[in-house]
Order: C-alpha cells, then structure tokens, then sequence
C-alpha cells in the first residue's frame, strides 16, 4: 500500500472492470425448455422431411436425365411370393427406408444442438470452479451441475469401467416422465427414443469442450428410466 | 501517488497451443510481434506450472515471469483455454484478487463471444468445434471478442 494510503486510482480493479467481471444472472423458466425440446422435435421432423424429399427429387431428376448411376437394388425378395405382392414388398422397403433416412437426419441434427448448447452451458457452469483432476471428474461435473442445471435433479447413478467406459443413468428422465402412447408401453419406448437425442448432444458438446472427444449413445428399457452410455477413446 | 499497472497486452491461447487472439493496448504498433513472442513462450512456463500444481486444481496460475519492463500472469480455464496477461511493471504493489478479477472479466468476454449462435452459421461441423478455426473461419462474426477485449482494456488503462 503507498504511504498515501489506499486510494482507488492506484487500484487495478476499477468499478467499470469490476462490472464487466461480474456474469449477468438471467434465468429461464425451465417448462420453456421442456416445451421447446418437445416442439423441435416435431418442427424438425416435419422440417427434414422436406429436405430430404427436395433432396430425393433432384437425385431422381439427375437419374431421370441419366447424371448420375442408378441406386444400388434392395435387398433380394423371396422367389415364393407371388407378383402382386413382391411390387408391394418393394414399396414398402423403399418407404422403410426413406423413413429411416428421415428419422436419422432429424437425429443428426438434434444431436448437433445439443452440441452446441451442451458445450456452451458447460463453459459457463465450469467457470467458476477449480480445474478437473481427471476424466473421472469431468463427467462427475455433468451429471451433477449440468443435469441439475437443465433437467433439475442430478443423475443417480453413475458406473464406470475404469477403462474409458461410463454409464449414466436417470430413473426419472425429465423429457420421458410424462410421456406415453395410446398403443401401449412398446410403442412408447420406440417414439420416446428421438427425444434422447438432444441430451446424448448436450452430453457430447460438453466433453468436447473440455477436450475429450467421446462417443454417446442413449438407451430406454422403461419409460421414464434411461442411461446413457459414453465411451472415451484410450488415451483420455 | 503510484500510477496504476497498465494493461499492456492480452493472449487467448487454445487447448491445442494454437493461438486465438492476440490484443495489445500499446501507442507503438510495432511492438506487437512482442507480445505475440511473450505469449508463445509463457505456454511453457504455463505447462510447467500446470503440471507441478495440477493436485490443486487451480485456475489461477500467478505471475509466470517478468521481462524488461513487463510482467506476465497466466489463467487456465476447465476447459484448457489459457489466457495471458502482459502488464507494464509500476511501483504500485499488484493485488492478486485484483488480477483474478481480471482475469474474471477476459474469461467471460471469451464465453460471451463463443456463446453468440450465430458464429457457427456457414460452417462445416468438424471446423465448428475449435475455437482457433473459428477465428479463422467465422471472421467478421468473431468481433465480438475482439470488442469485448478493447471494453476491458478500455475499463483499466483508462481508470478515471
């Protein structure tokens, strides 16, 4: 301290730099996540459905005009069934496949979402803690803080392999606790699946901004409980 | 009565070693190559100090070195960003709470400018995820850093 005493010109901090230091609490109602998870799916289908059927149209023009090779035939028809059936069995394969096209893209493109927001909240809710040991507490931070930060209850239970392989699981999954389906539990489990995709995102987008490049993938065996499965490369 | 430290220089290096941004707040343009050098090789001392106190988990790493007339302190974020700190060497003892403000403050400018949505617009995802690349790549739109940086610098060299 100078012999003048303290005065605040001779201080670094001045009130402007203390102000720009301090993070702006802003807070969001956490039903409006709930909502938005629920709509995106929905905009995103329909909203994949008509780019992949733009995308099919041009392909088929461009075959039509001879620029590019047919498509690769399906997978053989048994030789047993009659005519009529065989041209419906070809259909039905080739709109089992365009909807798998579909459902893929919307995937991939809620996982890239969940990328970008899972990474970003995770620099903000690491900003003020002291730096990770290890792996193993990188992932303890996610399943603590970041699942209390969007779905507001930690994970409960959390299992490794010591070896690069981690199990989280959820018995009350915020997005599948009030979901359900007029046909019964089976075909719940299986529209439930798509809603997985945007945390298996916020999941990735989180480890990779901390450095660790992983693979995720979520499981359902029962509405609401489910687990997700990460695997980090060896080396990690 | 003591003048207060200026700022001389700030460096945002990324977890890969590459550098993000470079920014002095000095008159003389040319020395600018200087602090570029002083940021490469704070990484070593970064890496030495990280290593010896990486029980503690602290993000704050002190001051590295002194050079001529400038001293250097270092930042380490749980996301690997390393952010370096130049200041011009005064008579004025430097607090440390002081620097960690500081260093608040630089840290918070990164994830407000990383967080903006838009900068990964016309960008191919593998290219997404580094944030020197996009540096590179979402040029115009990575402003925002460099504004909220100039702010900063503006809020301590220019003290009332």
């Amino acid at each position: 301290m100078s012999i003048y005493g303290p005065s605040a010109s001779s201080s670094l901090v001045t009130p402007a730099l203390a102000a720009l230091s301090q993070d702006s609490n802003r807070q969001v109602d956490s039903v409006a996540l709930d909502y938005l998870l629920i709509e995106a799916v929905r905009t995103l289908r329909h909203s994949s459905k008509i780019a992949t059927a733009r995308i099919r149209a041009t392909e088929e023009e461009m075959i039509a005009e001879g620029l590019l090779p047919p498509p690769a035939p399906l997978s053989a028809v048994p030789l047993s069934i009659k005519a009529d059936s065989v041209k419906d069995a070809v259909a039905s394969q080739r709109e089992a496949r365009i909807a798998e096209e579909e459902e893929e893209a919307l995937r991939v493109r809620l996982e890239g979402m969940g990328a970008i927001v899972g990474s970003n909240l995770a620099e903000r809710y690491s900003k003020d803690k002291p730096r990770f040991q290890d792996t193993l507490d990188t992932v303890k931070f996610i399943c603590k803080d970041l699942w209390t930060a969007m779905w507001d209850k930690q994970v409960d239970n959390l299992r490794t392999n010591h070896r690069g392989v981690y199990v989280l699981q959820d018995n009350a999954f915020k997005p599948l606790l009030r979901m359900s389906s007029p046909e019964g539990s089976a075909d719940a489990l299986r529209r439930a699946k798509i809603y997985l995709a945007f945390p298996v995102g916020v999941i990735r987008g989180a480890l990779s901004r901390f450095g660790l490049n992983a693979v995720v993938t979520a499981e359902a065996l029962t509405l609401p409980q489910c687990t997700f499965q990460v695997k980090l490369p060896k080396g990690q | 009565m003591s003048r207060p430290p200026r700022l001389n220089a700030v460096a945002y290096i990324s977890a890969a070693q590459s550098p993000i941004l470079v920014r002095t707040f000095v008159p003389n343009k040319q020395d600018d190559l200087k602090y570029h050098y002083i940021a490469h090789t704070s990484l070593d001392v970064i890496e030495e100090r990280v290593a010896s106190t990486s029980k503690l988990g602290e993000c704050y790493l002190g001051h590295l070195y002194s050079m001529e007339d400038l001293a250097v302190y270092g930042w380490i974020a749980p996301s690997k960003i390393k952010i370096v700190l130049a200041l011009a060497l005064t008579d004025a003892v430097i607090k440390d709470q002081d620097i960690v403000t500081l260093f608040k403050a630089l840290h918070l400018a990164y994830h407000q400018a990383l967080s903006n949505p838009f900068l990964r617009l016309n960008i191919s995802p593998e290219v997404a995820n580094d944030p020197a690349a996009l540096v590179v790549a979402g040029d115009a739109r990575w402003k925002s850093l460099t504004k909220r940086v100039d702010a900063i610098g503006k809020a301590v060299n220019e003290a009332p």
